[in-house]
């Protein structure tokens, strides 16, 4: 009765027009990227096989070891404090405060401004003569902190003003987790004697633990692909300190036009991140089994 | 402890609380506050030692400046163009695959999704250079369809709509099928009212990371004229000198369409990200 002889026909009907979108922009990108990673190519000149000279060349590229250094610095330092950001403020905002639907709404509304909007407003409250940090620095009798300037504070501010943008948007989906709780657990916790502290490593810690594993692999990802807040606000500077490595991806690429050698940073880094994401899925999925 | 002193503690610690609370509030929104009282000052009084948080002589001179000295208003219609065609193919091209794995048998449909959800796992950064050299042969680069086609096929968003539509149930789907529908018919005037929910999710998701977009667009754009309004309001400092009062300004201008779209889609917008987080 249902058209279910046509089903397979319908299937691929249907899947048509992704398919097509999917594998043009997709697909075929993924693995012309990887073919010309072999080559040496300026896009004016005609394309030269090389092999794997561009996987060679990274090994001495200075510049590819320090920006792949700045993203995993910045990688470890964003993803746990995002990560407790977030949890701390679903706390606040599923507790009893009778403010909590506002502070829910004021913690995620950095998120809705879009990255260089938050980055030069970020750029300017760090601006080493006039910006608002330093004035009250100083009205306070201390000295000029060079926020952006200074190669031992320049990635520790791109943090900083991350932190700000993108706690809400982990805050959301540990509300969402909490929210699952069953309140009875917590009535009868309360009952039996429990304290707050108690109720929060007993019950809700060990219960958010799978939006705490959603949490920690999505930030992972979203802080090696980490650029825009970098190019606006420090260029990478100072002397390269804050370079990341898919600035120099864009820089070699796109600066340089050596387009081989882009493409093939751009797979060292796509296989970084598989690798990373592989280990968190077998560690994390074997920690959840026991 | 005696009950009344019991209650007393409680209460002070509330009301210390509260106090913290709403120091956090102003704390989280400060810099926001920063924006909008720096957009409102003379350049003058901003870059000055004599600091003053207030501005002594308000003025909308730099939100006139920005609209007339910089392409600012090129920027967003470029911006809600790119967002607005991103959001509508979207749902052109991801809708009708969500609903043939929510509801359609056929063979490799399995293969099929697999696939799709592992294009999830490709981070858009390493496609950068292959999609411009495909770009720059199609003659593509410099235009608009450039920032808008990459981004069509979003593979979180068929499995968004994919989990809602396996929800609405068979028989509604059978009994149309009995009055002789076909499966355009029963997508079109069954599927897609029931699943509005979950394509309002796909399309204020695409939206906004279409907004929001900004990489791709620095690259495939050159002309300042065709900026969208994330690199147009990023490169702000490049072409104005740096005038802090007029570059906050600019953002401020750039951020309104944001907030309006926030005010009214709050809900949604936050349902969303812990749909997508919590299925995905």
């Amino acid at each position: 009765m249902i058209p279910g002889n046509k089903d397979t026909r319908d299937g691929i009907l249907f899947s048509l027009p992704f398919l097509i979108v999917f594998i043009l922009f997709m697909v075929y990108p993924l693995l012309f990227g990887l073919y010309i990673s072999f080559f040496k190519w300026n896009i004016l000149s005609t394309p030269v096989f090389t092999g794997l000279q561009n996987y060679q060349d990274m090994f001495h590229d200075q510049k590819f070891y320090s920006s792949l250094l700045h993203t995993l610095e910045f990688v470890v330092i964003t993803t746990p404090v995002l990560l407790v950001l977030g949890f701390a403020m679903a706390l606040v905002v599923t507790g009893k405060s009778p403010l909590a639907p506002l502070l829910e709404t004021v913690f995620f509304i950095p998120y809705i401004f879009s990255m260089t909007v938050v980055a030069t407003l970020w750029a300017w409250l760090m601006q080493k003569d006039f910006g608002i940090f330093n004035q009250v620095i100083m009205l306070l009798g201390g000295r000029k902190v060079g926020w952006l300037t200074d190669e031992k504070y320049a990635m520790w501010s791109v943090c900083l003003a991350t932190f700000w943008w993108t706690a809400g948007f982990n805050m959301v989906l540990f509300t969402a987790g909490i929210k699952q709780i069953p309140k009875e657990v917590y009535e009868s916790a309360e009952m039996d004697g429990a304290s707050y502290w108690q109720s929060m490593t007993h019950i809700t810690i060990p219960l958010v633990a799978p939006t705490t594993v959603l949490c920690l692999i999505l930030q992972v990802i979203a802080s090696f692909n980490v650029f825009g807040q970098v190019y606006v606000m420090t260029g990478g500077g100072p002397a390269g300190s804050t370079r990341v490595l898919i600035q120099y991806i864009y820089e070699t690429g796109f600066q340089y036009f050596r387009m081989g050698y882009s493409a093939a940073m751009s797979y060292v880094l796509f296989a970084i991140m598989l690798a990373v994401s592989i280990i968190q899925y077998v560690v994390l999925g074997k920690n959840k089994e026991v | 402890m005696n009950n009344s002193s019991y209650r007393k503690r409680n209460k002070t610690n509330s009301v210390l609380l509260r106090i913290l609370d709403i120091l956090v509030i102003l704390i989280w929104l400060f810099p926001l506050v920063w924006l909008f009282l720096t957009s409102i000052k003379l350049e003058q009084d901003v870059v000055t030692k004599h600091f003053s948080f207030w501005p002594e002589h308000p003025t909308w001179y730099n939100y006139t400046k920005a609209f007339t000295s910089t392409y600012i208003l090129n920027w967003l219609y470029n911006s809600l163009f790119v967002s607005a065609c991103t959001m509508v193919l979207t749902i052109i091209v991801d809708a009708p695959i969500a609903y043939a794995f929510a509801k359609i048998r056929f063979k490799g449909k399995n293969v099929l999704f697999w696939m799709v959800m592992a294009g999830m796992m490709v981070p858009f950064q390493v496609l950068i250079v292959p999609l411009y050299l495909q770009f720059n042969s199609y003659g593509l680069i410099n235009t608009l369809t450039a920032a808008v086609l990459p981004r069509v096929a979003f593979p979180i968003g068929i499995f968004i709509m994919k989990q809602f539509f396996q929800d609405i149930p068979d028989a509604l789907e059978e009994a149309a099928f009995i009055d002789g529908a076909s499966r355009w018919t029963v997508f079109r005037h069954v599927i897609l009212p029931l699943g509005k929910a979950s394509i309002t999710t796909v399309i204020i998701l695409s939206f906004i990371n279409a907004w929001n977009d900004f990489l791709w667009p620095l690259i495939v754009i050159n002309d300042n004229i065709k900026y969208t309004i994330t690199v147009g309001v990023a490169n702000f400092q490049g072409t104005q000198g740096t005038q802090y009062s007029l570059i906050m300004a600019g953002a401020a201008i750039a951020s309104l369409p944001q907030i309006i779209f926030f005010l009214i889609f709050r809900k949604q917008i936050i349902e969303g990200i812990a749909m997508s987080g919590i299925k995905g």
